[in-house]
């Protein structure tokens, strides 16, 4: 709960033929997680699997590829799995190969329906500026015998430097339309040995001809109709090719799920990747298991591999933690609590598990901050009813729901009113200076918890000095308390007190030393960071405790807009009062509630987690069946 | 005085190149972030791919540091010019699929980029054939670029053309984006670009003239225009030659002094990369415009460590100092120090 789980490393040593089946099985048992066997290159110095993986590679990339054409099916939850030989992946493969080509085929097919379209669009553009034109369009068209002559669009981008390209072979450019980056231009130039020149430049600038129909100025409905027509039957056809597509993703869907369940029965021996090495006929994978689980690990191995397996399972030595992955257990409750705390970062295996103290310091904030009996169950409720879109966030938003209730109880508020019944504590704005000093004493306690969870920490990993010394160390705490106890006395007696005040210079110049040890440079630069950090560490500690106020001022606030809704509410008319206080709460239960949630966590990261918690961990990542597919 | 200024620094004058042939190759390797690189007992492939990788990251690293205060269209051009190594990737990437070369040999050609300029090389990567590669690369910024090459393909159907529109397609880009910039930063902007043009235009004009046999209207078509001693009227002269020697001749005289007789294009080359080298460093020095001088620094940057990388690539497989020194562009002249 506290503590990441202990973590063994863990080789496997087993027959090259039975990686695949290995892989698997762990996989099954979702507890290991790879870790690359590079130590062993020397005695172990292959790769296996390597044609494997390139195989499964193409073949996911394919199935992702006809995936965005045909819908699958999500994977049954559990499947009946076997080892997926190199031969059945090759397989799968050139036979998704082969679907992704009909796929490829279908796509490059609309594509150049669209562009067709475009381009008809740009021909009707076309027609109707030159049916506006007094001219015979018969001469456009034929060969003629002096004069090389064309008609079409190019990318506007290309005009200017196509004109003066073509201007060397004395052609003229003349453009008359522009059009979505589309440029519409008549070309000619005087008949001879350089048409093939042009030819060759008008491809390298994009240049696509139209057909100008000779009859447009005759028969100009007739023209429309027929470029009508050719719309429509691009229309059609584009349907008749979507209907195809969508026959085609019936006939084909069952056999590309199985397909699909292949690719996750051959996914974990290709995870593996450089976990797995091997020596001639003998293998080794190497990674890490939970203690707890190693001996149902072996047991599972010894049990489904034919030839039996060696298993070395060693505690990681203290040195080698920054290389074990952090395992943080979870359960329904405190899973959304979790993915919180993973924002932020993953704790180094042997540290802390921030999650309960996050769990229960955000809730308690949240509560305090939002103290009302009425949306405190409303948020509950909301939580509750929409259970299915939040998911995993539910326990966390009926957890806040029902924290909102509880100081709701203890502030005597229900929707903002104060009166309906007897606070159990008191009501927030009946006395602001205690529930600020409320708000500091939580914060002192919250910071002196931070600050043992890193010292707590430091220790585990070895760093003494750091543990003592360090921001946040127990000479930084100690000068913090002896601070707070000596302006308390101060507040109290008016004298700071000779224990206080020795302990604070005492601890205050230990801190100097220590920054002046630590710091590498110039003795005049030494001395200045040395002294403006001691100083910040002070400076620190005090703006963080200060920050915590705001729990208080929240609650005050809370009470505040509730008074201002009513005053409003009052100004108005018995159903205009009833809607400005329902408009009122909802208000302050959205965009207070947004706020709120905003503050408690930015209290719990900024003033807490950077405090104590590095969060460069690794996460377990265990070997698993890919069930949600390959996305 | 700016960060360019103070990156400025860095840069290598020739006896810095010299001495780094000299530097104990760990040292060498640490300098420029590339720790152990010659003991993993890589292949020269992956060695190659690995100091590009490093001396990439260092460039990237560097342009980060200048564009932190650089805004608008200033911070646009820096990144536009840092395009140019995502466009080697198009086009490793467009030619791989054009000669059906297998997965791995395609991504072992392709630099690792900051996600602000990468393409989803993955993705790409795993597309079957030419069509599919392009469809894919119309859903990326590279829309334009993408339209542009089907058309070349399906017309053409040959990776030579492609990479000539995409170097078009990207100086074009190039001097839009200048021309977005302020008012005061467009002169020193275009006078550096157009030497960085000049220098991608003549040995170009030459190769699609004599090389490739282009007729002078497709030559012209594929020139960059813009440029700043090969304006227009000159390169449309130029593209109606047939020798290289008639070329020259007709190149301005402060162009012409500095091409080494008999002219050839690598020589030609040689030349305008000195001139664009030393326009770039004038305008690191002198240029009043701040992101001028950013991007003054970057393209002298990129030309340092592409020596660099030539020397630890060199050093690293061992070859003779000669083959190093010719490779990394050394002057004969310059002794060991």
């Amino acid at each position: 709960m506290f503590k990441p789980l202990p973590m063994k490393q863990v080789m496997i040593q087993l027959l090259l033929e039975d990686l695949p089946q290995a892989s698997l099985t762990l996989a099954e048992l979702g507890s290991f997680s790879p870790y690359s066997a590079e130590k062993y290159a020397d005695d172990f110095p292959n790769i296996p699997g390597n044609h494997y993986r390139n195989i499964y590679h193409q073949a996911r990339s394919r199935l992702q590829k006809i995936e965005g054409h045909i819908q699958l099916a999500r994977p049954a939850a559990s499947l009946t799995t076997h080892v997926i030989s190199e031969t059945e992946l090759t397989q799968t493969n050139e036979w998704l190969g082969e679907v992704w080509e009909r796929c490829s085929a279908y796509e490059e097919h609309f594509r150049r329906l669209t562009d067709e379209a475009h381009m008809l669009t740009q021909l009707e553009q076309a027609l109707n500026n030159f049916a506006t034109l007094n001219i015979d369009l018969t001469l456009l068209h034929g060969e003629r015998l002096f004069l090389d002559l064309h008609i079409g669009i190019l990318p506007s981008a290309n005009v200017q430097q196509l004109k003066e390209a073509i201007g060397l072979a004395n052609y003229l450019l003349f453009s008359y339309m522009e059009n979505a980056g589309q440029t519409h231009v008549i070309i000619l130039g005087p008949k001879g040995t350089r048409e093939n020149e042009l030819s060759s430049v008008l491809d390298t600038a994009g240049f696509h001809a139209l057909e100008i129909p000779p009859e447009l100025h005759d028969e100009p409905e007739r023209i429309r109709h027929d470029l009508e027509l050719r719309h429509l039957s691009l229309d059609k056809e584009k349907q008749q090719r979507e209907a195809a597509m969508l026959a085609c993703a019936d006939e084909l869907r069952s056999q590309l799920e199985q397909c699909r369940d292949i690719l996750i029965m051959a996914e974990p021996f290709v995870t593996i990747e450089d976990a797995a090495r091997s020596v001639g006929d003998l293998a080794i994978i190497t990674g890490w298991v939970p203690e707890k689980v190693v001996k149902q690990v072996e047991a599972k191995l010894r049990s489904i591999l034919p030839i039996p397996v060696s298993i070395t399972a060693v505690t990681p030595r203290r040195e080698e933690h920054s290389l074990v992955p952090t395992f943080l257990p979870t359960n329904w409750l405190t899973a959304p609590f979790s993915s919180l705390v993973k924002q932020y970062g993953v704790p180094r295996y042997g540290e802390i598990n921030p999650t309960l103290v996050f769990a229960i310091s955000f809730i308690a904030m949240f509560g305090m901050m939002f103290g009302d009996v009425g949306h405190g169950l409303v948020i509950a409720l909301a939580a509750w009813i929409g259970r299915s879109r939040l998911k995993s966030f539910t326990p966390f938003a009926i957890c806040a729901g029902l924290s909102a209730t509880l100081f709701g109880l203890l502030y005597g508020s229900l929707f903002g009113y104060e009166h309906l019944f007897h606070a159990i504590w008191l009501p927030p704005l009946s006395d602001p200076l205690y529930m600020l000093s409320m708000a500091l004493l939580w914060g002192i306690g919250f910071m002196v918890i931070i600050s043992l969870l890193f010292i707590h920490n430091r220790l585990v990993s070895g760093e003494l000095s750091r543990a003592l010394f360090d921001t946040n160390g127990v000479v930084s705490i100690t000068f913090y308390l002896s601070v707070l106890g000596g302006v308390y006395n101060l507040y109290q007696t008016g004298s700071f007190g000779v224990v206080p005040a020795s302990m604070s210079i005492i601890t205050l110049l230990a801190l100097l030393a220590f920054k002046l040890i630590e710091t590498h440079a110039t003795p005049g630069e030494r001395m200045l960071v040395a002294t403006i950090e001691t100083f910040e560490t002070l400076t620190g500690y005090i703006s963080n405790t200060l920050s915590f106020l705001r729990v208080a001022a929240f609650s005050l606030n809370h009470v505040a807009l509730a008074i201002a809704v009513f005053t409003l509410a009052d100004m108005m008319g018995e159903t205009g009062h009833w809607l400005m206080v329902i408009g009122g709460n909802l208000f302050i239960l959205i965009l207070e509630g947004a706020i709120v949630t905003i503050q408690a966590l930015r209290l719990e990261y900024y003033e807490g987690f950077s405090r104590f918690f590095s969060g460069d961990g690794k996460e377990f990542t265990p070997l698993k069946l890919s069930l949600e597919g390959l996305k | 005085m700016t960060r360019a200024a103070v990156m400025a620094g860095q840069l290598l004058d020739e006896s810095d190149v010299v001495t780094l042939l000299h530097t104990p190759l760990a040292q060498l390797e640490k300098q420029f972030g590339l720790e152990g690189i010659s003991d993993r007992g890589l292949s020269e492939a992956e060695l190659n791919r690995a100091i590009e990788r490093g001396l990439i990251t260092t460039l990237m690293n560097e342009l980060s540091i200048l564009l932190r205060p650089a805004k608008g269209s200033a911070r646009d051009i820096l990144i536009y010019w840092s395009r140019k190594f995502e466009l080697y990737n198009l086009k490793a990437l467009i030619r791989g699929k054009l000669h059906d070369l297998p997965y791995e040999q395609i991504r072992e050609s392709l630099h690792i980029l900051p996600s602000l300029i990468s393409l989803p090389h993955e993705q790409l990567l795993r597309t079957e054939d030419i069509p599919e590669l392009l469809r894919q690369l119309e859903q990326t910024p590279y829309e334009g670029i993408a339209n542009q090459a089907r058309r070349v393909f399906e017309e053409k159907n040959e990776p030579f053309s492609l990479d000539a529109t995409i170097d078009q397609r990207y100086y074009t880009g190039l001097l839009k984006h200048a021309r977005a910039c302020d008012i005061v930063d467009q002169p020193p902007l275009l006078r550096l670009i157009g030497s960085l043009i000049d220098r991608q235009n003549l040995p170009w004009l030459l190769r699609y003239r004599l090389n490739y046999k282009l007729s002078p209207t497709e030559t012209y078509y594929l020139m960059v225009p813009s440029g700043r001693q090969l304006q227009p009227d000159l390169l449309k002269r130029l593209v109606n030659m047939q020798e290289i020697e008639q070329i020259v001749d007709a190149l301005p005289a402060s162009l012409k002094e500095q091409i080494t007789e008999p002219a050839t294009i690598m020589g030609i080359e040689l030349a305008m990369a000195e001139r664009m080298t030393h326009q770039a460093r004038r305008c690191l020095m002198f240029s009043p415009s701040a992101v001028t001088r950013s991007l003054a620094y970057m393209m002298l940057r990129e030309l340092d460590l592409k020596r660099v990388f030539a020397i630890i690539q060199g050093r690293v497989l061992k070859l003779n100092e000669q083959l190093i020194r010719q490779a990394a562009d050394i002057n004969p002249e310059v002794l060991s120090v």
